[in-house]
């Protein structure tokens, strides 16, 4: 098998294999649960904030309602598994795929026209849908929940699966990168009219990325509903979620291929040392990260990385 | 039926001036202002503040909330705002640092005023006149009047001042505003300013007529952002105009649809607008 000429370099996929071979090794040396979960719930976070990336980043279309595709996509396959006993990873799909279908019923009038629109409707959009959802307890059990019974065999083994999530995500970011379909992202995120003077189809390109990242979204939802055998739509569907990928992708670095996978894992440390302690403040303190990364290194860690390193900020990695 | 009508009027003028706050930002300095809705909950929050503490008369409030959250609006251009690029390359920036700002001001009410849902009673709430079959309450009429009074001394300012000439010409073309003199940074500053301004005193009338709490302004935010899309960019009648289809199909949405159902109203008419009449209703005008 022959690699694209865009492919990564040599040493980059071997250190890729590498990590994911160690990190798959990790639950079989030590099997204490703490650390167990927190890297499960880690990978998790990694692959929801590479898929908003995906809009906010590589499209420059940034989502402040994300959580409503990881409702959907968690509820759908919740339902599927505990009413028609549909298995894990079918429902996981099909929740992941009625969830990208949603993000282009509401994404797709507004990623069209030039300028913010996309990104205040989804500030309507995700408070919109929790309403709907909490309200539809057919699908969601209203505002108690749901539960979903899952072994707990099957438990420890989705530290795999979102690994497996996890590096998938990567190696999506970095196709939708550095291929000639993120070349052609590239020109939308800079210039709509001039991509479409060249032959991008802009519309097409955008809503095959909002797809791809809302599927996603919903895939993550599903895997979270098993992870935690319940779920209920405040939670899933919160503004809280919503903004925490935000902060991942801005963290980590706002368009780059991995930066928001770092973001994700920043996130959770932060999260684990600093938030669950100060829990009425976690909003405040959300927003002072924001605003410092934005105001002083716009690229987030990976625009710090390449400072410390003096490279130029057009090679991003 | 007159009922409804009424109300909606009513309510139309709470949200031209809510919209207004948004649109002269937007229109000047071409950003949407993420803490708009933040403003809006800090406005309710300060009258709220003023009645329980001092018994001050929200109504009294107003000037005082407007011209301190004038100044709050300047000092947020110049420490933040100022800082980031303009246009197309600074959109997201603006976008995500403006919402960090409302995060900020969300946990600060939070911490001040717990989570809690809070009202904003005055001894004249309830009361209340008849106008044929309907009801009209003063309190909503005196939210309407307010409105009006300012959405025409702003018209006023917009057209006859100089201060309002140096806001149009800046929104129109601020390059050329420096080649003849006008000092574009103070009037990017100063409408912002106008802006925060009249988002929070949008929220102390909001308060007199709604609970709130910390969350208070999301729905305000998207609301606002519907009436500027479809009156066209600071345009005084067709952000009226505007402002007065929202309250007419809100109103008239809760008799036909489940309650839980209107929360998706504004959204909906805003992916039409923005289908239908991305220009807006008169296309694109700006300010004036």
């Amino acid at each position: 098998m022959s690699m694209p000429s865009w492919a990564p370099k040599p040493w980059v996929l071997f250190a890729f294999a590498g990590a994911l071979v160690l990190l798959a090794l990790v639950p079989l040396v030590n099997s204490d649960a703490y650390w167990h979960n927190l890297f499960t719930l880690t990978f998790l976070s990694i692959t929801a904030a590479l898929a908003w990336n995906w809009l906010g980043g590589l499209l420059g279309q940034v989502s402040f309602g994300h959580a409503a595709m990881v409702g959907v996509g968690g509820f759908v396959a919740a339902r599927l598994q505990v009413s028609s006993h549909v298995p894990m990873l079918v429902a996981w799909g099909v929740g992941g795929v009625i969830a990208g279908l949603y993000a282009l019923v509401w994404g797709h009038p507004t990623l069209r026209l030039r300028g913010p629109y996309f990104s205040i409707a989804t500030i309507g959009v995700g408070e919109a849908t929790r309403l709907i959802c909490t309200y539809w307890s057919w699908l969601t059990g209203g505002s108690s929940g749901m539960s979903i019974p899952v072994h707990p065999a099957l438990k420890f083994q989705l530290y795999w699966y979102g690994l497996g999530l996890a590096a998938l995500a990567l190696i999506a970011s970095f196709a939708l990168r550095r291929s000639p379909l993120g070349l052609s992202l590239l020109a939308i995120k800079s210039d709509v009219d001039a991509a479409g003077d060249v032959g991008v189809s802009s519309t097409r390109l955008q809503d095959l990325v909002l797809f791809l990242s809302g599927m996603t979204m919903g895939i993550c939802g599903g895997f979270y509903g098993s992870f935690f055998s319940f779920i209920e739509p405040g939670d899933l569907f919160g503004f809280e979620r919503s903004i925490s990928y935000v902060l991942m992708g801005v963290i980590g670095g706002i368009g780059t291929i991995a930066g928001p996978a770092l973001g994700a894992i920043v996130f959770i440390v932060l999260q684990q040392s600093l938030i669950a302690h100060y829990s009425q403040l976690y909003l405040g303190l959300y927003g002072l990260f924001l605003l410092l990364v934005i105001l002083f290194e716009p690229l987030g860690l990976v625009g710090l990385a390449l400072r410390v390193m003096k490279k130029p900020i057009e090679e991003q990695p | 039926m007159i009922d409804l009508l009424f109300s909606a009027v009513l309510l139309a003028g709470l949200y031209a001036m809510m919209a207004y706050g948004l649109g002269i930002i937007y229109g000047v300095l071409r950003i949407v202002n993420l803490g708009h809705g933040g403003m809006i909950m800090v406005g309710a929050y300060a009258a709220f503040w003023m009645h329980e503490q001092f018994g001050l008369d929200p109504y009294l409030a107003i000037v005082p909330i407007a011209i301190a959250s004038f100044f709050l609006g300047v000092g947020m251009y110049k420490l933040l705002v100022k800082r980031l690029p303009r246009g197309a390359a600074g959109g997201v920036q603006s976008l995500l640092l403006l919402f960090a700002v409302w995060l900020i001001l969300r946990n600060t009410a939070y911490l001040l005023f717990t989570g809690n849902d809070q009202t904003l009673r005055t001894s004249y709430s309830t009361n209340s006149f008849h106008v044929a079959t309907a009801y009209v309450s003063w309190n909503r009429l005196a939210v309407f009047g307010v409105a009006i009074v300012v959405l025409v001394g702003l018209h006023l300012l917009l057209t006859r001042t100089y201060l309002g000439k140096a806001i149009r010409a800046v929104a129109q073309n601020p390059s050329s505003c420096t080649l003849v003199g006008i000092p574009v940074e103070r009037v990017y500053s100063v409408t912002f300013g106008l802006g925060t301004g009249l988002a929070a005193a949008a929220g102390v009338l909001g308060a007199t007529l709604f609970s709130f709490n910390p969350g208070y302004g999301s729905s305000e935010l998207l609301k606002s952002f519907v009436v500027v899309v479809l009156g066209g960019l600071g345009s005084v009648p067709g952000t009226a105009l505007a402002a007065l289809i929202l309250a007419f199909v809100e109103v008239f949405s809760i008799k036909i649809m489940p309650s839980y159902l209107t929360a998706a109203v504004g959204f909906v008419l805003l992916v039409l607008v923005l289908v239908l009449r991305p220009g807006g209703l008169f296309g694109q005008r700006v300010l004036g």
